[in-house]
């Protein structure tokens, strides 16, 4: 058999055997389930979409001395007397009535009459908000309209609308949403990704290490084959896993009846979204090496998990370290954690979302140091891995590690 | 002169195993030292040694698990590597089938990695699951059998692809006696269609009784290398077991034997400088004796065991 059908071969066999696991299959599925059954509910309970609650109107009672009369440029705001009032409060036609008392010119206070509340706190105060600010809005009219022209009215009713322009006086374009949005999203989708591809690599190598049957498998299959087989099975069930999720909480919002405004109009440049994908496949070239010779070295599972977990952080660091990259994208900090292999990806996924211009001499020489990085680490752990899975229950020392590493042939 | 074609049909197939003057070392210490033996066809070789003799690291090493420092190997004429690999059937020390996986999802899965078609590998490892008894079993997990059960399924992998070299190491460890009578069984097939067989054992009575050649190592070295008959007739110390009625059990004009003593039912004679058994044999004859037994005597391979480690240490 070639390499290549060797490694398809780990890669097909690694792939299926992890997407068939029970925990897999829970993992994948119910996250998305879950959110998905609460949203469920939550429309069972409290359906979002009665148009009453989107564009609730003001049902209002004057029992004062004021003039109120029905005003087209509120055309929510429906004058009633109070029995009738009441007795839609009463019969749950209506949730609730605004009174405007007979003293009201002297205190400025309105009765909101209610009978009870059958949403969330959310949506009760979101409602109220609308409807006070239309109710604020009609009485302001109602005030001073007989008083002043429409347009001095108009300005007391809604002072300022604050519009942002440009050095040359023209409007500012709109915010580049979803670039700035889609490095991020890289970003974490990363880290994300490489947390689970890391435990699904490290349970497939050291769980052949513990049931012994990576004698027989590296007796068949050499080790750079073997690891990269794994790399990309694994690596690919992780990714399917991320997926899914990613695609259920971009779903999810649609199918619930609140579509994010303008997500799907995301203005995205191409050319970051090709530097996104390659600085995550590389990225994860580099982490899934380190984790593969960790199986291999570590003398069981838990042990694994920590030394893992350990070097996994220089991948966060640049997430953590998100204050320096708003600050200043030019200062040396920024610069090192983008040129480090082991912390590039974050760190150029969030230059490209902060810089204006894509930083073309940067950018090219983390992704060669990232390469080189993938390279390195793919050999040297699959040397490692050859040389210290069969030492079961044993820890390497490191000089047995390095040796493994510089042995010839 | 003979065409190209015919030389190469001419050509003899290589050994199965060459090795020669293997060495590799662990950190400070040789663990194979000069090393040197090969495995034939249709033959099974015993790999005798105590532990941490060597043997487990030399079977590596034949299969590119693990590479020597210095020396040669040869697995069918050439290096050994992973083109090799289809035509070798690996039983480890250490036993291992994957946990949470059935069986034959494991066994088809080991035989693609030998080269088999998928369908085929399923189909021969059903067949074979079938013949050693665990044909109801073969879709459970690993981790669903007892240890004798995965132990039939492991070495049904070993010889799932049919291989030409089977390097079995401590294949009998652990095995109850209705199992370890069917690996019996599995290994002299095995070497009856042609295979070449090396087994390390610890079992000097499972070696006595398979193994047509043996090697026994310690520390690393070569202590004893030949057919099991050689190795046993060259610890003889001239001795010849007699028994039967009117066996004399005193020299008593006996001339071939210099010393007679009973032992175990028998009469055991020691016999002189250059006489042979053949010569005892027509004394014998020659008297009013009727012969049930007779036979040369040679030491067990427990005690040639012994004797050659104790003595090289």
């Amino acid at each position: 058999m070639t390499t290549f059908g060797l490694v398809q071969l780990v890669a097909r066999r690694e792939y299926l055997r992890t997407v068939r696991r029970r925990g897999y299959l829970l993992g994948t599925l119910l996250i998305p389930l879950g959110a998905a059954a609460i949203v469920l509910l939550a429309q069972l309970f409290n359906p979002t979409d009665d148009p009453s609650q989107r564009d609730p109107a003001v049902y209002l009672v004057n029992e004062s001395a004021v003039e109120l009369e029905p005003d087209p440029r509120s055309p929510r705001v429906l004058l009633i007397d109070r029995a009738t009032g009441n007795e839609l409060v009463t019969s749950g036609e209506a949730q609730e009535v605004y009174v405007v008392p007979a003293d009201y010119t002297a205190t400025g206070l309105v009765d909101r009459v209610v009978r009870g509340w059958r949403g969330t706190e959310i949506e009760r105060l979101t409602r109220q908000a609308i409807q006070q600010q239309r109710l604020a809005e009609y009485l302001r009219r109602a005030l001073i309209g007989n008083r002043l022209p429409d347009e001095e009215v108009e300005r007391l009713v809604a002072p300022i609308t604050v519009i942002e322009v440009g050095l040359d006086g023209e409007p500012a374009p709109p915010a580049d949403f979803g670039t700035f949005l889609l490095p991020y999203a890289f970003a974490l989708l990363f880290l994300v990704s490489l947390f689970i591809t890391s435990g699904y690599l490290l349970q497939s190598v050291t769980e052949e290490k513990e049931t012994r049957a990576v004698e027989i498998v590296v007796s068949s299959v050499p080790a750079v084959p073997l690891m990269t087989g794994k790399v990309l099975g694994l690596g690919g069930a992780g990714l399917t896993q991320v997926a899914v999720w990613v695609l259920s909480a971009l779903a999810l919002p649609y199918w619930a009846g609140a579509a994010i405004p303008g997500l799907s109009r995301l203005p995205v440049q191409p050319v970051i979204l090709v530097l996104a994908v390659a600085y995550f496949v590389l990225g994860y070239a580099v982490y899934s090496g380190i984790y593969a010779a960790i199986g291999a070295l570590a003398p069981g599972t838990r042990e694994a998990q920590q030394y893992a977990g350990f070097l996994a952080m220089p991948a966060a660091l640049p997430l953590i370290a998100t204050a320096a990259f708003l600050t200043d994208t030019q200062q040396p900090l920024v610069i090192g954690l983008a040129l480090f292999p082991f912390t590039a990806p974050a760190a150029m996924l969030q230059i490209l979302a902060l810089e204006e211009t894509i930083p073309w001499p940067l950018v090219g020489a983390s992704l060669v140091s990232l390469a080189v990085a993938a390279v390195l680490v793919t050999f040297a752990s699959a040397r490692v891995f050859r040389a210290t899975v069969l030492l079961y229950g044993k820890r390497p020392g490191i000089g047995e590690i390095v040796g493994a590493v510089l042995a010839r042939g | 002169m003979p065409q190209s074609g015919d030389m190469t049909a001419l050509r003899p197939e290589p050994l199965p195993v060459v090795v020669e003057g293997v060495w590799k070392r662990f950190g400070s210490s040789d663990v194979v030292r000069d090393l040197s033996f090969e495995i034939r066809p249709a033959e099974l070789l015993g790999f005798l040694g105590p532990n941490g003799a060597g043997k487990t690291t030399t079977m590596r090493m034949i299969l590119d698990i693990i590479r020597p420092d210095r020396g040669l190997i040869r697995v069918f004429g050439s290096a050994p590597g992973v083109s090799n690999s289809p035509r070798i059937g690996y039983l480890p020390e250490e036993r291992g089938l994957y946990r949470d996986v059935p069986v034959i999802d494991t066994l088809t899965y080991f035989g693609v990695l030998k080269g088999l078609p998928r369908r085929e590998a399923h189909g021969r490892a059903e067949r074979l699951l079938e013949e050693v008894g665990l044909g109801s079993v073969m879709h459970r997990r690993a981790n669903e059998l007892s240890r004798g059960m995965q132990q039939k399924a492991q070495v049904v992998a070993t010889v799932l692809h049919e291989p030409d070299l089977l390097i079995l190491d401590e294949p009998f460890q652990g095995l109850d006696p209705v199992n370890a009578e069917m690996l019996r069984g599995v290994v002299l097939a095995q070497r009856d269609r042609g295979a070449a067989v090396v087994m390390s054992t610890h079992r000097m009575e499972e070696a006595e009784a398979l193994c047509d050649r043996i090697l026994l190592i310690d520390d690393g070295r070569r202590l004893l290398y030949g057919r099991l008959s050689d190795v046993r007739a060259s610890f003889s110390d001239g001795a010849v077991i007699a028994a039967g009625d009117g066996i004399p059990e005193r020299l008593d004009g006996v001339t071939s034997a210099s010393v007679v003593h009973r032992a175990d039912g028998a009469v055991r004679f020691v016999l002189r400088e250059g006489a042979t058994a053949r010569d005892l044999f027509r004394e014998l004859a020659a008297r009013d004796v009727s012969v049930d037994r007779f036979e040369v005597a040679a030491p067990s391979l427990d005690e040639i065991f012994i004797k050659v480690v104790e003595g090289a240490r």
